[in-house]
């Protein structure tokens, strides 16, 4: 049983972290290609679909979004015209095969009939409509992505024939990396080389023909713990794909890495690939930091350590700094609920290392301050925000490893993996020389 | 230069612009790669320079997030201040149908108890808004309850224009000022508020624009007593009627807060144009000096301040007398200063480059102001202006500008702008952070040395990374291809916007 955090005065006041469901529905749309969105909004919400497509990285030239910019006289008198006058621009100037009709909170309050006015229009309309219903009071943004994978569903054909050795990989993008698309490229690399195949990706730089196909595929790899569980769910029961390694930590860590390509190989019967990668990653990192970085041992021995991360990477991050860096987890908070599966795994991981870490989950920019300042803690892994948050409580070291990060990265550093541990480690050692930096010298001084 | 007469829209006085817009026969429409946040974005960005303050937004958590990811992250990374929180009452589907002001109440109570804040602001969204939660009864009923001072902000997204929130919080902070009283009065009496801040607190590493005004304010013996909302604390705002006067830092939105001081509290305003260059900071300097009553003290002031720079500044000015200044028009009434500063202090001819039409009704106040002081500088709109994509990094307007500059002697013009358009004369970027501080006479120094580095460099070509960067190959009407999300944010969006024609503001 997991020992929660518990908080007073949050019951009704939340300074989040997280974003609506609009940006998680938008998330999804903005990994698919060739499709546009139509928002049914006031002009604001069109940066939270901005920053949707942000998270992609999509090319200036390749957004194409319309908004219907609704003010005052729209939300009194309705403004199913207005949206249908868009519609019909957007099908006109975007010339994409997909439009996406998507409500915000005030389209949704006021009960705009985005079904009825796509199935109203689809016959005059050259894209395929496809409206969705994301009023931003409907959930965070990672329930979004739940909903905007839902809206993709009745679109997937059935197929009674599986392929063999193939996959769809689920929701790359609710990962905190900065640069994410590198753990979902190490992905894709891993499967190659054990002889896997990539089907459909839920969604990032996806085609609809891919969509379409998603049926075909054997497997279902989530790369997330923070979201698409519901969505899995319903490609086992709709389509008979079943989740593959949902009992496992995603690859972060040494040995979370080891475990997870072992139980792929064995899933795809390719154990002697899958140990050859082991042999070789393991190597590599054994390598790197034999030569570059034995001050790792007495750096980061029983240093007390506050998490603060998604599901995704702080997961894993739970072994790999216990287990292989010697650190003390002393608290563990997460920025989602966790997906059902991720809850179950994180219990069994903290049975298994012996820890009584106290945890807390959904948690909020409040949230987060109070408990660091409840705890001694020498360090803290998180983001820029929680890196703030620990110059406050007057933590000495911050590790800025997730997003928003003020780290500039330009050239895309996986997490998960082989690799991926030492980019972790990498950024653990660089804040923590500068956070022991004297900054009080005067050099006059030192002349 | 060149004729492109057939990719001019408009070529003339700003005055004559302004007549063609306010008579409907130029084209007003921004398009939609050039609009902006909603009121709810832009009330809270004045919201964030208020200190030790919460804003409840009253909605679902994604205004709040948005908010916060934008500006009070950039807070905490530029200028150095701790973790900010934005509080949201998280209404979720049962409070859009039962309501949400049990949720508000209990929100208020909780801040109050757990941040301990000097002020409480309500700041509504679109959805409760709609559903039309009672946030002033809210509100009002529990004003004895709380330790915090409380503010309302009717904010939706939907029930004005972008800079309608920046309007609207300048006009609500006024509510929080008492009324000058002679105790005050006299202890303010050598005391200015600098007026149309926002955000939060200035970059400690930066010689930034306000920190320049401060020192000028304080080199003719007076002080500073609050920048609103520049972090600015409430025992500022408190007594902030009773400065000698208020000096606007941005005259656009400076002006409202300014203009509603002097209504209700009768404080003297000192509005003019951006202080860039020696002429328009001498009138802002003259004119707080006016009501401080230390215009001896802001005479020898203004010797010493020019005498620093002289030799350099003459040196500068002699090699640009009688060249012309192409500058870029997208934030208009910065372009409007720079082009005075460049007319009177250089003695140049400024054309202004792609001003959108749009501005004329956006900077009404400014533009106003400024024909009635007689700036009615030149100019220049191309087609490329009014198409979809960036004003920085547009190929039709890069295209539009080089056709214009044509076969000219790259030593007699400079090109005042964005150093992500790629003109074939000198470029100044004067929002360089190096170029830095540009109001007063270190910033007329500045843009002189500028320009001298600018000229002096001509030799070299631009960087031929940094142009195929923006202007890819087979990029189409725009460019600027690959953003990263901290640049993004800094960047208007390129969303296609419906017409306002069946929408309105009901108080527009």
């Amino acid at each position: 049983m997991l020992e929660q955090l518990k908080f007073e005065n949050c019951n009704h006041s939340r300074d989040p972290i997280v974003s609506c469901a609009l940006e998680g529905v938008a998330s999804v749309i903005a990994g698919i290609q060739d499709v546009s969105i139509v928002i049914h909004s006031p002009q604001g919400c069109a940066a939270t679909v901005a920053a949707a497509y942000d998270a992609h990285e999509t090319d200036f030239t390749k957004r194409k979004v319309a908004c219907t910019r609704l003010f005052e006289s729209d939300i009194i008198m309705g403004a199913s015209e207005k949206l249908m006058d868009l519609i019909r621009q957007a099908d006109k100037s975007f010339g994409a095969s997909v439009l996406f009709i998507v409500g915000t909170c005030s389209a949704d309050i006021i009960g705009e009939n985005l079904e009825g006015i796509c199935a109203e229009m689809q016959p005059e309309i050259n894209a395929k409509l496809i409206p969705v219903t994301a009023g931003g009071f409907r959930g965070n943004s990672y329930e979004g992505m739940e909903m905007g994978l839902a809206a993709l569903l009745p679109i997937i054909r059935k197929h009674e024939t599986k392929k063999e050795k193939t996959v769809n990989l689920i929701a790359p993008q609710a990962n905190l990396n900065p640069t994410w698309f590198a753990d979902f490229h190490w992905v894709r690399e891993v499967l190659g080389k054990l002889g896997v195949e990539v089907q459909t990706v839920f969604s990032h730089d996806t085609s609809m023909a891919q969509i379409e196909a998603a049926g075909a595929a054997s497997g279902n790899l989530l790369l997330s713990h923070d979201t698409g569980h519901g969505f899995v769910q319903k490609l086992e029961k709709t389509h008979g794909i079943p989740l593959l390694l949902g009992d496992l930590p995603l690859p972060v860590g040494v040995k979370n890495t080891s475990r997870w390509i072992r139980a792929l190989g064995e899933q795809f019967g390719a154990q002697e690939a899958a140990e050859k990668l082991v042999e070789e990653g393991e190597g590599q990192v054994l390598d790197v930091l034999r030569r570059r970085a034995l001050m790792l041992i007495p750096r980061y021995r029983n240093c007390k350590v506050v998490l603060s991360a998604d599901g995704t990477i702080g997961l894993g991050l739970v072994r790999m700094v216990f287990e292989e860096l010697e650190m003390i987890p002393e608290l563990l908070l997460f920025r989602s609920a966790l997906t059902p599966a991720a809850r179950e795994i994180l219990e069994r991981e903290l049975d298994d290392l012996g820890l009584k870490t106290k945890v807390a989950f959904a948690v909020d920019g409040y949230q987060i301050k109070k408990a660091v300042n409840e705890v001694q803690a020498d360090a803290m892994i998180g983001s820029s925000w929680e890196k703030y948050i620990a110059e406050e409580a007057g933590i000495k070291i911050a590790f800025d490893l997730l997003s928003p990060s003020n780290r500039e990265v330009y050239v895309d550093r996986p997490y998960f993996g082989y690799e991926g541990a030492l980019n972790i480690l990498e950024v653990f050692a660089n804040d923590w020389e500068r956070a022991f930096r004297s900054k009080a010298i005067d050099p006059a001084l030192c002349d | 230069m060149a004729d492109i007469s057939e990719n001019v829209v408009f070529h003339g006085k700003l005055s004559e612009l302004y007549r063609l817009a306010k008579e409907g026969k130029i084209t007003t429409k921004l398009q939609g790669s050039h609009t902006r946040p909603c009121k709810f974005w832009t009330a809270m960005k004045i919201l964030s320079g208020i200190r030790n303050a919460i804003v409840i937004a009253h909605g679902p958590s994604g205004c709040a997030y948005g908010v916060k990811a934008a500006y009070k992250l950039t807070n905490s990374r530029n200028s150095g201040s701790p973790y900010e929180s934005v509080v949201s009452t998280n209404v979720d589907m049962k409070r859009i149908v039962y309501g949400g002001e049990k949720e508000l109440k209990g929100a208020i109570l909780e801040v109050d108890q757990k941040y301990t804040p000097d002020l409480i602001v309500v700041a509504t969204s679109c959805a409760t808004g709609i559903i039309g939660d009672n946030v002033d009864a809210v509100v009002d009923g529990l004003k004895d309850q709380l330790h915090a001072q409380t503010l309302i902000i009717h904010c939706e997204g939907f029930a004005g224009e972008y800079r309608s929130g920046f309007d609207l919080v300048f006009k609500e902070l006024v509510k929080l000022m008492e009324a000058p009283n002679p105790e005050e009065q006299a202890r303010l009496a050598d005391a200015v508020n600098i007026v149309g801040g926002k955000m939060g607190p200035e970059r400690t590493e930066v010689d930034t624009d306000v920190k320049e005004l401060m020192r000028l304010v304080e080199g003719m013996g007076a002080r500073v007593h609050s920048v609103i909302a520049g972090n600015c604390t409430m025992e500022e705002l408190r007594t902030a009627a009773s400065v000698a006067v208020n000096c606007t830092l941005c005259l656009d939105i400076g002006y409202v807060i300014g203009r509603e001081m002097l209504s209700v509290h009768g404080t003297p305003l000192n509005s003019t144009i951006l202080p860039y260059g020696i002429a328009a900071t001498e009138k802002w300097i003259l004119e707080a000096a006016r009501y401080l009553k230390k215009e001896e003290e802001a005479k020898a002031l203004m010797a010493r301040e020019y005498e620093a720079i002289r030799v350099e500044f003459e040196e500068a000015k002699s090699h640009l007398v009688g060249k012309t200044a192409i500058v870029e028009g997208h934030d208009a009434v910065k372009s409007l200063s720079i082009a005075h500063m460049l007319e009177h202090d250089f003695g140049m001819r400024a054309i202004i480059f792609n001003f959108h039409p749009w501005d004329t009704g956006a900077r009404e106040t400014s533009i106003d102001y400024l024909l009635e002081t007689g700036i009615d500088p030149e100019i220049l709109i191309t087609k490329g202006t009014l198409a979809f994509g960036k004003y920085e990094s547009m190929q039709q307007t890069e295209e539009e500008l080089l056709k214009f500059l044509g076969g000219i002697d790259t030593s007699s013009v400079v090109y005042f702008g964005s150093s992500l358009s790629f003109p074939s004369i000198p470029l100044v970027d004067l929002n360089a952070i190096l170029n830095r501080p540009r109001f007063g006479y270190r910033g007329a120094l500045k843009v002189a040395q500028c320009i001298n580095k600018a000229l002096n460099y001509s030799f070299r070509p631009r960087s031929w990374l940094s142009k195929k960067m923006v202007f890819p190959k087979k990029a189409g009407l725009a460019s600027a291809s690959s953003l990263t999300p901290k640049l993004s944010q800094d960047l208007p969006d390129c969303t296609v916007y419906a017409g306002r024609r069946r929408g309105r503001c009901l108080n527009s």
